[in-house]
């Protein structure tokens, strides 16, 4: 991997996120109602309406208002939320940090979980445990996470059990033990899913890496079962892994915005619907540039470690 | 004491294989995969064991090396290692024994090396792990084994990876690994099969002179009998699991005593026994002829160009071939040196510059190839398996070219796929079948019939044998002079066997980095103006055995 290809991913990533802010623009000019009807209410009488717009510039021309935008984006300032009265790099910078502890969290216990049990059932393929892994992964990877959080609700947050408490939200920085125990619903309700799919996957690449010829060769020569698995045979069958795993942030930020919602998780999902519910444009254009920008980065990421995991890919 | 200990070691055979049967159980009943095998490798010698796929030889190996898949059944036959049994030992005690008692070389270097591993981890892993060394040790150790394979700069091979090596020099990482813990036994599995003619001629001196200072004992598993009497001093002949022959092999070649082992010595190629028709003669006009044909791989987008500009690469360049009216010319080559890309090229599948011109029309580029083109030029490919739709039976398969170029009358399809059948020598019946429910060589049939079934006036055979046993690739190119005896097809025939070629062709080119390196007639195949390339490979593949004693 070379400097120069780095240098052209990341302008391919900058191109990536100038597409979607002006797809991001275009749609919340579409939107029937701009911000000055918002402000306002339904009786604002049109004079008032036309003094709005004036004073928030919605009555200069697109390209100007995008520009604006724009320029205003590249110099930290994402503008005003239109009904909190506060900075939206203030709002959205708080929520992305929730947000970001909990999907970390969630990727983090799915990795750890996920690999050892598609190596597990892969190496212990046709028996009992494999069984098991298989069945948990489809049941896993086809309840979708409302009905997920909603059974993990009612078992382990319900007052018969009351392990866990049912919503909310406690800085680590603040307590980490509140925060560990706010957060392993939701992170479990996400993580779930994820836990299916790339076990499932780890477990196919897996089966396919040991019955090759290169694993024959290394249990041919007398190596023993752990090495052959740790070392021929791992590192192989986990760059294809990888590749799933970047995918899947993809379906993590989906996720987030339910699992917000329901267990009450100050983070971008929650505010996303709470600005949608509102018409609150300029947080609703950070918070899908800011997802926008966590996708582009993380397949970017995929793709080093993938290069790092397997000596064949290079990219120059 | 010690001498006749020593004596008595030397006495025991280093493998001594005796009424050993072995199936597999499978849900339709057990498939016996070798029968009551008697074999015996002295100490230093080398045991040649020949067959055919599906003979059972590869599962010897399998079992010598107590790796057998969970179906298998053995009988009460007798496996042992200088005298100790291998059948009784646990999975422990024979983890013990692989790769530094009986180490074994594989058939492709590029899928039996990890790929994710570098080439020095790989060697030196044995040596860890049987002989107690240290990583740095190893490694030293590994340079030193190395060095004795012919790898120039051994230090630098360790730290690559497999793809940063050429399949010659993985194969000799994999020789050396085998020979690192000095085992008694090697079991080598067609180590040459994969390799190009000349990598395989260097990898085989190899073998020879790693035999000659060490004085291993050697189990060397190969289709190819010609091989095998330059290698072993005793040779087996395993026919459907059972040992048919066996004895010093310059006996068992000079004067076979089985009816199996003459059928086997008879269908290898011998450049002596011409096969082909009667050549076209000299005057004959051109039928097609290439001129300076430019194959360029790897063109890129314009915005491509712009984010990551890659090299591109020529497949052929600036190659020039003339077929005759009637005639077979051969286009011999190793693997990358675009004798595919040229086949390609004039059955209309491959974009080119230069221009092609058949019979008195003209074709500039691909586009230009029309279906007129493409039905007197037809393809029959390597592999069967992938040319031939599995979902189509063979009468589909052959009535797709009568429809497609109208060739008979709707009513009389049926009638013309039988006399096709009959054509390629295959039952009536066959065209209810379809691909699966035969076998490689009837398979390869097929597809020559349906080549043939465009009623063409030029047939490109690409690699139609190579992937075919021995008994069978002889067949199938008989057939194909049969056909060309009765239809007056010509014929583009490439391959990688010069002997075989030397059988069929009138003409032969030469092809190597995607140039044309030589072309000429089959009289001048020893002459004293041959390329350097061309005799390189002549001397490469000696003929046969048989008749070279």
């Amino acid at each position: 991997m070379t400097l120069g290809y780095l240098v052209r991913r990341l302008l391919a990533v900058v191109l990536v996120l100038f597409v979607v802010t002006f797809a991001v623009f275009a749609i919340t000019m579409i939107l029937p109602g701009n911000a000055a009807v918002m402000i306002l209410g339904e009786y604002g009488t049109e004079e008032a309406v036309a003094a709005m717009e004036r004073r928030l510039g919605l009555d200069r021309p697109w390209y100007i208002q995008y520009l604006d935008w724009i320029g205003g984006i590249l110099r930290g300032d994402l503008g005003q939320s239109l009904r909190l009265s506060l900075p939206v790099s203030d709002v959205v910078g708080d929520a992305f940090w929730n947000s970001a502890s909990l999907a970390v969290t969630a990727l983090a216990s799915v990795t750890v979980i996920a690999i050892p049990l598609g190596v597990l059932a892969a190496i212990k393929r046709g028996t009992v445990a494999d069984l098991v892994i298989g069945i948990f992964s489809y049941i896993g990877a086809s309840m979708p996470e409302f009905v997920t959080a909603t059974l993990l609700l009612i078992f382990l947050a319900g007052p018969a059990l009351g392990l866990f408490p049912a919503g909310g939200f406690v800085s680590p920085g603040e307590s980490l033990g509140g925060f560990s125990s706010h957060v392993v619903l939701p992170a479990a309700t996400l993580g779930l899913i994820l836990t299916a799919h790339i076990s499932r996957q780890v477990r196919s690449e897996m089966s396919e890496v040991l019955s090759s010829d290169y694993i024959r060769a290394a249990r041919l020569k007398g190596l023993r079962e752990r090495r052959v698995i740790r070392r021929h045979a791992l590192p192989n069958s986990l760059a294809p892994a990888v590749a799933v795993i970047s995918l899947d942030i993809g379906y993590l930020l989906g996720g987030i915005i339910v699992v917000e919602e329901i267990f009450a998780w100050p983070g971008l999902g929650r505010l996303l619907i709470y600005a949608l519910e509102n018409r609150d444009l300029p947080v609703i254009q950070a918070i899908t540039l800011v997802l926008a920008t966590v996708y582009a980065l993380s397949n970017l990421l995929s793709d080093i470690v993938i290069a790092i995991l397997d000596p064949r890919v290079r990219y120059a | 004491m010690a001498g006749s200990n020593a004596q008595r070691a030397a006495d025991t055979p280093v493998l001594e294989v005796s009424r050993y049967s072995l199936s597999y159980a499978t849900p339709s009943g057990p498939i016996h995969a070798l029968k009551n095998i008697d074999l015996r490798v002295a100490h230093g010698q080398t045991h040649g064991l020949v067959g055919e796929s599906g003979s059972g030889k590869s599962s010897l190996a399998w079992a010598i090396l107590r790796y057998l898949p969970e179906n298998a059944i053995e009988n009460d036959g007798r496996l042992l290692l200088s005298g100790e049994s291998l059948r009784d030992r646990t999975l422990p005690q024979i983890l013990e024994i692989r790769g530094r008692r009986i180490s074994m070389v594989f058939q492709d270097p590029s899928t039996s090396l990890n790929p994710a591993m570098r080439l020095g981890e790989q060697l030196s892993e044995v040596l860890i792990r049987h002989r107690g060394l240290t990583v740095q040790e190893a490694l030293e150790e590994s340079e030193a084994a190395l060095a004795r394979t012919g790898i120039a700069k051994p230090r630098d091979m360790l730290r690559r990876y497999p793809h940063e090596a050429s399949g010659g020099e993985k194969q000799r990482v994999v020789i050396a690994t085998a020979f690192a813990c000095n085992p008694e036994l090697i079991v080598f599995d067609e180590p040459t099969t994969a390799l190009d003619i000349i990598t395989a001629q260097q990898i085989l001196e190899l073998f020879n002179q790693l035999q000659d200072e060490t004085s291993i004992s050697a189990l060397y598993i190969s289709h190819d009998l010609g091989l095998v009497s330059r290698v072993a001093d005793v040779v087996s002949v395993i026919n459907s699991g059972e040992i048919v022959e066996s004895g010093p092999s310059a006996e068992v070649f000079r004067t076979p005593g089985n009816d199996y082992t003459k059928a086997l010595l008879g269908a290898v190629p011998n450049p002596k026994q011409w096969l082909g028709v009667t050549e076209p003669p000299s005057e004959a006009p051109a039928l097609m002829s290439a001129e300076g044909i430019t194959v360029e791989y790897g063109r890129q987008s314009l915005l491509g160009q712009l984010l990551a500009p890659k090299p591109t690469h020529l497949g052929a360049q600036e190659v020039s071939i003339e077929v005759r009216k009637g005639e077979l010319v051969g286009l011999v080559g190793e693997s990358g040196s675009g004798k595919s890309t040229m086949g390609k090229v004039l059955s209309g599948l491959q974009d080119f510059d230069g221009n092609v011109r058949f019979g008195d029309r003209n074709f500039a580029r691909l586009a230009e190839i029309d279906r007129t083109y493409r039905r007197a030029v037809q393809i029959v490919f390597q592999h069967p398996d992938a040319s031939l739709n599995p979902r189509q039976r063979v009468r589909e398969i052959l009535s797709r070219p009568l429809k497609l170029y109208d060739i008979v009358p709707r009513e009389q399809r049926a009638e013309r796929i039988a006399e096709l059948l009959e054509q390629v020598r295959l039952p009536q019946e066959f065209a209810n079948r379809l691909p699966h429910q035969l076998s490689g060589g009837e398979k390869q049939r097929v597809a020559i019939a349906r080549a043939f079934a465009a009623e063409p006036e030029l047939v490109i055979c690409d690699e139609i044998t190579a992937s075919l046993d021995v008994s069978v690739q002889a067949s199938v190119a008989e057939l194909l002079v049969s056909l060309q005896r009765q239809t007056g097809t010509a014929c583009l025939f490439i391959t990688h066997d010069l002997n075989l070629v030397r059988q069929l062709a009138h003409r032969i080119c030469v092809m190597q980095h995607g140039k044309l390196m030589d072309a000429f007639h089959r009289d001048d195949a020893e002459g004293p103006d041959r390329n350097p390339y061309t005799r390189a490979l002549l001397k490469a593949v000696p003929p046969p055995a048989s008749q070279a004693a």
